[in-house]
């Protein structure tokens, strides 16, 4: 299972530019194939959220099946700071992740001495108290009602102040944080930080014994990847105007895990993007034809662990590879770009 | 004041059986198949489930070719879900087994994982046959009711439940050490070359632990379901505590997980008396505590766990 | 005084005792040896030393630190290194990926998150040095798992080396090599020699005494026996195990 190797040095790569360009053309063309614009945003909002989360999952290789919670966690910090210090975007923004990923910290001093199951099992334990603590605790998250009229604020921009209150409008913010947040995390995966994160996936004794703290490291990349998760989840509350407490769940911690998997998180960069879509879209499109649409996508899962654990990155990069080396004179540089 | 709690203590006691009989059947299968499963809730979920179809023909089920079925009188009918019940939860852990064997040798977050998505479309099929909503499993009436001696109001059930699961867990017990199988099992969850060595097919027995241990969880899950009620998420309630007592009790510790499970009934049930809601989250806390303080468990060894 | 100095170490897992009483010294410049027969403790001996498990009692001293219980990682930092003998590598990595990670520099700055890792020319011409020296040449960009197994054994050194250690620990580097490549290997540390102090778990006899200056004899969780391959020769432990006939 091998990352892609290309273009580790370069800022903004192809496959990036092509992420751009679709999503930054999706308000255009969403609905003339069939779906809508309320769409969009969730997809931009669980990519973010599973960008982060493949951090953990995919380069690092910690099995967290609690994350759902970080995302809900963001989420009412975003209501909160709304409603009892000052509505502002950027600053309901900042305490969704100076929140989560204060949590997350917390969290971390807990597991990040932890490796393989215990991890995981340490993770739905820490996922499931907060859960319980969103649920019983009314008078701050209103339990299962969920903390209601959260506003979609104004991006205030200093010389101008547009409004999101329309979906698309929404969008376009949701769009400029992932541009930024995917080339911040292309360089933090090639950089000398992200590279330790897949030496320590791969051999957590030898990272240790080349002279690193393995557990600083682990300690850092699971309140980043929190912090991601608040960042997403502050956008979640203004696309739901609402924060909820089903996403704490874990069932879709689990279903994180499922998206990024599925996609190939473990063995590339898109993974995430290519599962949070997948999963999007099968709910949408298989969705108008069942009702249990989540059965067929969980048999789908399960075929896909048994057969092709690499997931539909793993898929595209036994197809390139093939491709390759039916074309000589190209050198079997294989993978997506990137 | 100390009396008072007796009934809460005698809950506890008939949670805490329950909880170590569903952990059980998860630590043989961890034993002998290094793979934290994940269904095993939803397979204990299904158990309820079946029973369900049993005993009560209501609320429009898919069961009417069972009509003549239901004229039977309550007893015979429990009795007939108490061996359907764990047989139907088998047969689909050993048809789970079939479909991990090809994560065997791999990364056992695999496994991990094929689980979880098991796990998924457990409770997806049963949402498709049963709905989204509770129910409640008839029982007959020589368990069901309460009774008051001494002042105190006793539930039949919980009694019943408590012996119940107290009884099966020294059936499970004379089989494991008295019996020729249960020492194969026991050498191919110590060592599965040790039953290569012995002469014994490792495929087959997998496959049956695998069973049987899902069998475990879906007698557990019929005996819990009067107390719990039926709807399809009761299978996260389940595996949470499982997890928890595994941990407590320590990998491949039989008694380990039996007092780890009693120690789990109680803290739920005495929360649950006192401060209703938070029951659950009392047994995170403990779960915390202990691996915080005794990564492995209370007798563990190091184990798979920690892969 | 000795580099490295160990007293009185003692370890046990449950009620087994597995280190009785060592006491190791080494000096700089010197290439010791380790020898004895399995079980008798060599690796528990090599795994105490270098902070994978920490005594319990006795103490490790290095360079005039008490370095005793530390952090595997604070003892790299401090200037130890070690091999393994099972192979333990990054192995969705290439060769030269394995030893950019270990190195001194590079380390310095991981929590660098947007420079590109890829583009430190100067980390990548050290590790390439670094591959040189342990006879990978030519293998940079291989994967490790397409490697050859003696290949493998030689990168499982120059990942140690790429720490940059004053003193490196070598676990079995012979293990599964043929005559070959156990040849190419004695070639290798004998080089390594002139630099950095070692110390060798081995079994080959005839390897361990072409290149030791000293040799410890480990059994029953104890130094039974030390002194040079000449020495060590006349000594009737091991003469009795004849193995010392091979050297």
């Amino acid at each position: 299972m091998d990352y892609d190797i290309k273009q580790t040095t370069a800022w903004v790569t192809g496959p990036i530019l092509l992420s751009l360009v679709l999503f930054g053309t999706m308000p255009f063309w969403i609905e003339a194939v069939g779906l809508y614009q309320y769409l969009g945003v969730e997809v931009l909002i669980w990519v973010i959220f599973a960008l982060g989360f493949n951090l953990l999952l995919g380069y690092t290789g910690l099995p967290s099946f609690g994350h759902g919670a970080f995302l809900g966690i963001g989420a009412y910090a975003f209501g909160l700071a709304q409603f009892e210090v000052w509505p502002n975007l950027w600053f309901c923004l900042a305490a969704s992740v100076v929140v989560t990923a204060l949590f997350g910290a917390v969290t971390a001093l807990f597991l990040s001495h932890r490796r393989g199951i215990y991890f995981a099992l340490m993770s739905i334990a820490f996922g499931q108290i907060f859960y319980f603590i969103a649920s019983k605790w009314t008078d701050v998250t209103h339990g299962e009602d969920g903390l209601l009229n959260i506003q979609r604020l104004p991006v205030e921009l200093g010389f101008a102040q547009l409004s999101i209150r329309d979906n698309a409008e929404l969008y376009y913010l949701c769009f400029a944080i992932y541009a930024v947040l995917v080339i911040v995390l292309w360089r933090l995966t090639n950089s000398p930080f992200g590279r330790l994160l897949r030496a320590i996936k791969q051999n957590e004794t030898r990272v240790a014994f080349v002279g690193y703290p393995v557990t600083l490291y682990k300690w850092a990349v699971f309140t980043l990847s929190c912090a991601i998760a608040g960042l997403a989840g502050g956008l979640f509350a203004m696309a739901q105007e609402g924060a909820y407490i089903n996403v704490m769940s874990l069932q879709w911690s689990g279903i994180v895990v499922l998206m990024v998997l599925i996609g190939g998180g473990f063995v590339s960069f898109w993974g995430p993007v290519l599962g949070v879509a997948l999963y999007f879209v099968a709910r949408d499109v298989l969705g108008a034809y069942t009702d249990t649409w989540l059965l067929w996508f969980g048999l789908m899962f399960v075929v896909l662990v048994m057969f092709k654990p690499q997931g539909l990155a793993g898929i595209w990069q036994d197809l390139s590879r093939r491709r390759a080396a039916e074309r000589p004179g190209r050198t079997a540089s294989a993978g997506m770009e990137g | 004041m100390l009396l008072d709690l007796i009934p809460h203590i005698i809950n506890g006691l008939a949670l805490g059986l329950l909880f170590a009989l569903l952990a059980l059947g998860f630590m043989l299968i961890i034993g002998v198949m290094e793979v934290i499963n994940l269904a095993h809730g939803s397979l204990f979920a299904l158990g309820a489930y079946v029973a369900l179809a049993m005993m009560a023909p209501d609320g429009g089920l898919p069961f009417a070719f069972m009509e003549p079925y239901y004229a039977l009188p309550a007893v015979p009918r429990y009795l007939i879900a108490l061996v359907v019940g764990p047989l139907v939860v088998g047969l689909v852990g050993m048809g789970l087994e079939l479909c991990l064997r090809r994560t065997y040798g791999s990364d056992p977050l695999y496994g991990l994982l094929l689980t979880f998505g098991a796990a998924l479309v457990l409770e997806e099929t049963i949402r498709e046959i049963w709905g989204s909503s509770e129910y409640a499993l008839p029982i007959p009436r020589g368990i069901s009711g309460g009774f008051i001696a001494g002042d105190l109001i006793w539930s039949t059930y919980r009694i019943y439940a408590a012996v119940f699961a107290a009884g099966l867990i020294g059936v499970l017990w004379l089989f494991l050490n008295k019996t020729p199988y249960g020492a194969v099992i026991k050498a191919g969850a110590h060592d599965s070359e040790m039953v290569r060595a012995l002469g014994y097919n490792l495929t087959r027995l997998r496959l049956l632990v695998f069973g049987f241990g899902a069998a475990l969880a879906g007698i557990a899950g019929i005996v819990m379901a009067p107390i719990w009620g039926i709807r399809p998420v009761v299978g996260v309630d389940a595996v949470i505590p499982a997890f928890v007592i595994i941990v407590l009790g320590g990998v491949g510790s039989f008694w380990g997980a039996v007092s780890a499970g009693i120690m789990v009934g109680l803290v739920v049930a005495l929360t649950a008396a006192f401060l209703t809601d938070w029951s659950l989250l009392s047994m995170y806390l403990l779960l915390l505590a202990v691996v915080t303080f005794r990564s492995r468990g209370l007798a563990g060894k190091s184990s798979v766990l920690e892969a | 005084m000795a580099l490295f100095e160990a007293r009185g170490l003692h370890k046990r897992f449950g009620d087994q005792v597995v280190l009785e009483e060592i006491n190791l010294a080494f000096e700089a410049g010197s290439l010791s040896g380790i020898m004895g027969p399995n079980g008798a403790g060599k690796t528990t001996c090599f795994n105490v030393l270098t902070g994978r498990y920490r005594p319990d009692r006795g103490s490790v001293r290095f360079d005039g630190d008490d370095i005793t219980g530390w952090a595997p990682h604070r003892i790299v930092r401090r200037g130890i290194s070690r091999s393994f003998q099972i192979m333990n590598l990054f192995d969705e990595y290439s060769a030269l990926d394995n030893v950019v990670v270990a190195l001194p520099s590079v380390r310095s700055r991981s929590f660098d998150v947007l420079h590109a890792i890829d583009a430190d020319s100067e980390a990548q011409d050290r590790a390439e040095t670094i591959l040189d020296r342990v006879g990978l040449r030519g293998r940079e960009r291989v994967n490790v798992r397409s490697l050859s197994y003696g290949e493998r054994r030689a990168l499982e050194i120059g990942v140690a080396l790429a720490t940059d250690p004053r003193l490196l620990f070598v676990d079995e580097p012979t293990a599964g090599l043929g005559t070959g490549a156990t040849a190419r290997l004695a070639e290798l540390i004998q080089e390594l020699k002139r630099h950095t102090t070692i110390v060798m778990i081995e079994h080959d006899m005839r390897f361990l005494f072409g290149l030791a200056d000293r040799i410890s004899v480990i059994h029953w969780g104890q130094v039974i026996a030390e002194g040079t391959p000449d020495e060590l020769r006349e000594n009737p432990w091991v003469r009795r195990s004849n193995l010392g006939g091979l050297a």
